[in-house]
């Protein structure tokens, strides 16, 4: 059966370890129109604050490759948006990111699905929280 | 880090317009890893019943965080963020489109200032309920 609030609370495994690194936060930053900023630059630099989607939509895998759920990643739109962090990611990190279901309204073929991806490093720091509220609508079905 | 000073409610901050093209989005898709063909495919677009390929919400997001870490000065001191995606920037192949943005204190409290950003496309706010926390000690 398709995504329903039997699935709030269900967590999956935490994404295979990601290092942050200097190269890929100086190539997100200028994706951003940041380049020049030298918080992203230099030795010891950290991520520009929105870089943690790197791993929360890489945990966001895990859920839409769940078959019980039946979501496609076409037919979802990104509603909201949050982030919580405990500290910036630097380069060096190594980081590891799990979701949880939050909260499921479905009604007909529309399901509003709330998830929390939590990042923290192999060592157990808690980085940031990236909450986002998803809009899915069911395929015709076959 | 020295210390935010001066802050008041109402205060507006320093905007900027940024012009999103294609090749931005493709440079996003590839730093971000969010290969999603509506943001690059003018047929994957127009199956979703999109006027035209858009940008990435969180590309828009993540710019208009800027009227924020180049006014805070240190990005560490961003502490939250959040927005609601309430119109897509629909990003023409040719010429791309401009979006502009600005922001204003909305809140001090407990050392921390509340700060909202516009996000003008068209005249049409392309995001809402943007909210950042910032740190100022």
């Amino acid at each position: 059966m398709p995504i329903s609030e039997d699935h709030v609370g269900r967590s999956y495994p935490a994404t295979a370890p990601y290092q942050v690194s200097r190269a890929k936060i100086a190539e997100f930053a200028e994706a951003l129109g940041d380049g020049d900023n030298p918080a992203y630059a230099g030795d010891d630099p950290i991520a520009p604050p929105t870089f943690a989607v790197v791993l929360s939509s890489a945990a966001w895998d895990a859920m839409f490759a769940d078959p019980e759920l039946e979501l496609s990643l076409s037919r979802t739109v990104h509603v909201d948006q949050r982030f919580a962090w405990q500290r910036p990611l630097r380069s060096g990190d190594e980081v590891s990111a799990t979701l949880t279901i939050e909260k499921v309204r479905a009604r007909g073929a529309t399901a509003i699905i709330t998830i929390a991806v939590h990042l923290s490093t192999t060592t157990g720091e808690a980085l940031c929280t990236a909450t986002s509220t998803l809009m899915h609508t069911m395929g015709e079905a076959a | 880090m020295s210390a935010l000073t001066g802050v008041e409610v109402g205060q507006r901050l320093p905007g900027f317009s940024r012009t999103f093209t294609r090749a931005d989005l493709v440079r996003y898709a590839g730093a971000s890893g969010d290969f999603n063909p509506i943001h690059w495919s003018n047929s994957a677009a127009a199956a979703l019943g999109l006027p035209d390929v858009i940008a990435h919400g969180m590309l828009t997001m993540g710019t208009a965080l800027r009227v924020v870490t180049d006014w805070a000065g240190d990005p560490a001191r961003v502490r939250s963020y959040s927005v609601r995606f309430t119109k897509p920037v629909v990003v023409p192949e040719d010429g791309g489109t401009v979006v502009t943005f600005a922001g204003t204190v909305t809140k001090l409290a407990d050392g921390f200032a509340s700060v909202s950003v516009e996000a003008l496309c068209d005249g049409v706010l392309v995001l809402g309920a943007v909210t950042a926390e910032v740190e100022l000690g």
